[in-house]
Order: structure tokens, then sequence, then C-alpha cells
């Protein structure tokens, strides 16, 4: 794709894709892909509340260690893992980087009337911290367990109907919401002559922005439609892929909640 | 034996002011195998998506098996296959697509597996089964979606231009299940040279979204000014043979043709 829309666009949308189908490592055969998926969602949620309970940087750092540590058991390559969960710490931290300077506490810098403070340096690190290693222990479900077996396991953990829809129908549309953008700016480029400016680009992102609205609504229309043909107005019910609960399965089980008990303790104390 | 579907004075009017489709009355029996044809834009997609109980129509009403005007009691005796597959294939492998209507409708899993392998053997999609819809070509995701609709073993089937995109060799596979589908078939086409080999019975839908033709194959199809007149062209061995051969012996399929040339030349 050329002009500044399209490189965007093919950017977000193989972004989009490997987020979300990381079939070839959920395929591989690794510690988290053994386990059975129920066990899977409720042993990362119940690490991820950990990493939110806790307050300390050292104890956020052991997290990422388990994480890392999980992630070569399932064979998911670190450089990918960081690669998906990376944006999100990034922008966090650029929305609370202003508490450096903000948070009351000894001065390490001075800089144009401003003082960044130790305090206000702890905060950004710490928050950064947790943001990203509950990201990457997220990811690291979604990298190693496929989307339909997390919405089966939804559904036997009994998770609101409402909700498990939210999800499902959620992540269905994301990839024909970025497919319609994919294919409407190729059929711009297909027709597009010469080299354009990022100028032209910004103008044309104005004119594809109504007609990419438009349609987005009549695809989600007509798959709404798809999914109805084939019992859909139901709540998703995919198989079950749950099976025979493990060894690994209780050592994960109580992995989590060693972190969220242990979490709690360090915070709140006994 | 009685109708699957019996529509009544079905009008669609989308919210542009388009009328898709006029005062549409027809029955499907059970077990007929009912081939709608129209010019593009005649309305035959509407008139599906009608049927199917995907779109309420404007005015007019569609009974189910003599039973329900409600097609969602039904859906699980419905297969509508529609006309794009990226509108029908939303799942993250193409194993779980085909797998989505067996286990929203209640199949076993254990029969669904069978009717997985029983229909990726067929189309040619064993190979394709754990990669995303997304990444395969026109025609696989076409043969994906056909799949999709025959998994659950539906009693009707609904499909919009189930070869549209498949070559030749598929073309003949999809052909081969659809007739070999027990239950009743409506085919949406275009395509007029395919509607003798999976059809008994043919709609023309004409230019005015109302029903120009409804009669058997042979009378419809040699009817050479009704299908001009439609926006459809002949089928070709009509056209071949138009005006040369009475129409009740005008050969309405390649091989026919071929059969009574050979025969015309010993």
């Amino acid at each position: 794709m050329t002009g500044v829309v399209g490189r965007s666009v093919e950017s977000i949308t193989g972004a989009l894709r490997s987020v979300f189908t990381a079939e070839q490592v959920a395929s591989s055969d690794g510690f988290l892909q053994r386990r059975d998926p129920r066990v899977s969602l409720c042993s990362v949620a119940g690490l991820a509340l950990a990493v939110m309970i806790t307050r300390t940087v050292a104890v956020t750092l052991c997290f990422g260690v388990v994480t890392v540590l999980l992630a070569r058991l399932s064979a998911v390559p670190l450089r990918q893992l960081l690669a998906r969960s990376a944006v999100v710490p990034l922008v966090s931290a650029g929305i609370v980087v202003p508490q450096a300077v903000l948070l009351p506490g000894d001065a390490l810098v001075r800089a144009f009337g401003f003082a960044v403070t130790d305090a206000g340096v702890a905060y950004v690190v710490l928050f950064t911290l947790r943001v990203g290693v509950g990201v990457a222990l997220l990811s690291l479900t979604v990298m190693t367990t496929p989307f339909s077996s997390v919405v089966a396991a939804m559904r036997e953990l009994r998770v609101p109907v409402a909700l498990v829809w939210v999800v499902a129908v959620t992540y269905r549309y994301l990839f024909l919401f970025f497919d319609e953008l994919q294919r409407l700016v190729l059929a711009r480029n297909s027709r597009t002559t010469g080299r354009s400016t990022l100028r032209d680009g910004w103008r044309d992102a104005k004119r594809l922005v109504g007609t990419f609205l438009l349609r987005t609504l009549d695809r989600g229309e007509r798959v709404g439609r798809g999914m109805r043909a084939r019992g859909g107005s139901r709540p998703p019910s995919p198989y079950s892929r749950s099976r025979a609960v493990d060894k690994g399965d209780y050592a994960l089980v109580a992995l989590a909640v060693v972190a969220v008990a242990g979490s709690g303790v360090i915070r709140w104390g006994l | 034996m009685g109708p699957v579907i019996e529509a009544r004075g079905l009008t669609h009017e989308y919210p542009d002011g388009t009328t898709a489709l006029r005062d549409v009355t027809v029955t499907i029996e059970a077990g007929e195998r009912v081939a709608v044809i129209g010019a593009n834009g005649s309305g035959k997609s509407t008139l599906q998506l009608v049927l199917g109980g995907l779109v309420e129509p404007t005015a007019g009403t569609v009974e189910y098996f003599g039973e329900t005007a409600d097609a969602e009691a039904v859906r699980d005796r419905l297969g509508v296959l529609l006309q794009d597959p990226d509108d029908y294939l939303f799942n993250t492998t193409v194993r779980e697509d085909i797998e989505y209507g067996p286990a929203q409708l209640g199949m076993s899993r254990q029969a669904a597996t069978q009717r997985v392998a029983h229909l990726a053997a067929e189309l040619g999609l064993e190979s394709l089964l754990d990669r995303p819809p997304f990444r395969l070509s026109g025609g696989e995701k076409q043969r994906a979606a056909v799949a999709s609709v025959l998994a659950f073993e539906p009693e009707v089937l609904l499909l919009d231009e189930p070869f549209g995109a498949v070559d030749a060799g598929y073309r003949e596979r999809i052909l081969k299940l659809v007739t070999g589908h027990e239950g009743t078939a409506v085919l949406f086409t275009p395509s007029v040279d395919a509607v003798p080999e999976i059809a008994d019975r043919v709609l023309v839908v004409g230019k005015e979204g109302s029903i120009a033709a409804d009669g058997p194959v042979r009378d419809v199809l040699t009817d050479t000014s009704l299908l001009r007149d439609n926006g459809l062209r002949p089928p070709t061995t009509v056209q071949l043979f138009e005006g040369i051969l009475d129409v009740d012996d005008v050969p309405l399929t390649v091989s026919d043709a071929r059969a009574h040339l050979l025969d015309q030349t010993q």
C-alpha cells in the first residue's frame, strides 16, 4: 500500500491480526497450550489480579519473571510477546508521566520550574510495570488458547451470557472492521497515480472516513445475518474444549492462588 | 409432504426507497429443486434473505413447514448461504466456522466432527481447516461457506450463488453435494447454464422485483424472449439450437447437446 493512510491501515490491520490470531503459537505444544482452557483463563486472570493488587516494584518484577517463564514453557517467542504487549504500557506511561512532577516528594531533577520527584518517578515506573505485566499475561492467554476455547470456557464457567456475547461479537467484528478499511484503501490505491504526499494522504483519509463508516455498518448488518442464518441469535455455544484436569492444571491454579494471596499479604499484611 | 416455505404478497422496500420485491407469492414444496434466476439487481438476494427469515419484508408473510411464521423457531431446518462468503465466515479457523452452525444448533460434537471431516474431504478443505478464513482465496472461502451451511444438515437449503468464485472442478463437487442433499434446495443464481443440472423448477425474478415466470425447467429455459426480456441470456445450448430444433427437443445441457450431435452424425 502507498501513502500514509495505506501504510497506517496496513500496520494496524497486520498488528490486529497478529494479536488475535496467534494460531501457530496456540496450536504448538507448550505448557499453557496443554492446559484446560477454563484453568488457563482463571489462572491467568488470577495472576493478572495479583499484579493489580501489588504496589511494589520488586513483586511486580517477580510477576514479570513468572510471565516470561510461562512464555518460555509455552514456546511463545519473547520478542513476539513483547511486541504484542508493549503498546498499552507505553500509552499508559504517556498518560501518567505528568505524575512524575505532580506528586510531592524529594526532587531528583529540576528544570523549567518543575521538579521531578522520587515519589512521582516511582509511581510512573510502578504503574507502567503493572500495566505491562498484566497486558503480557493476557496476551499470553490469547496467544496460547484458541479464541473459541476462551469463549467455550467462559460459557462453562457460567460467565454472564451478555458478557460472552460482547467478547465474541467484538472479536468477530474487529477483523471485519479492519478488513473493510483495508479493502477500501486498496480500491483507492488501485486508482491512484503518482506519489502522494502526506497532505494528500490526510485529505484522502477524510474522504475515506464517511464511506468506511457506511460500509462497516452495512458489513456488520450482513455478518449479523450470516450469524443468525446459522443459529447465531442464540448465545455463543462453541464446542467445549475442556478435558480432565491434570497435575499441570493444578500447578497453574496453585501458582495463581499463591500469587493472589502473596500479593494481598504483602500489600495489606496478615 | 406439504410446502416447506409459503410466501404470500411479499414486498420489500429498502430505506433508500428502492423496491427490491413487489408482491411476490411463491410456494416451495418439500423435496423440490428450485432455481431462482434473475438479472443483477433484480431482487434475488433480497428474496433469499426474506425467505430465509433474515430480512423482515415491508409487506407480506412467510410461513415455514406449515407451522410457523417465525424463522428463528425453525432455524435448524433452514440452511441459508449468503452471497458473499466474507459475510458468512467469521470464526478463527475454517474448522470452527464449519462447526459454528452445528454447535449453535445443538448437534453433538461427535456428529459435527464427522460432518466436518466428510465435507472437508468432499470440498478439498482438509489442509485449510486450521487456517483463518480471511487468509483463504475467493474460491476457498466459497467452498468453506458451502461446507458451513451443509454442516448442520438442514432440511431446506437456500443458497445464493454457491458456485460464485469456485473453479470448474469444485463447482462439480458442490453440485454433487447439493443434488445429493435429501431435502429441499432453492438456488439463487444469475447463471442459467447451471439450472438444468440442479433444478426441476425455475422461478424468474423480473426487473421490477416480481415473479416473471414460474414453471418446469424446459418450459422456462426455452422461452428465449421471456429470458431476454428479463435481462437473462438463454442457456448456451438453447442459443445454439434455437430455430434449428423443436422446443421440446432442444438440449438443455452440454452433455445432452453432445449426445444429440453424436446421434445425428452416426
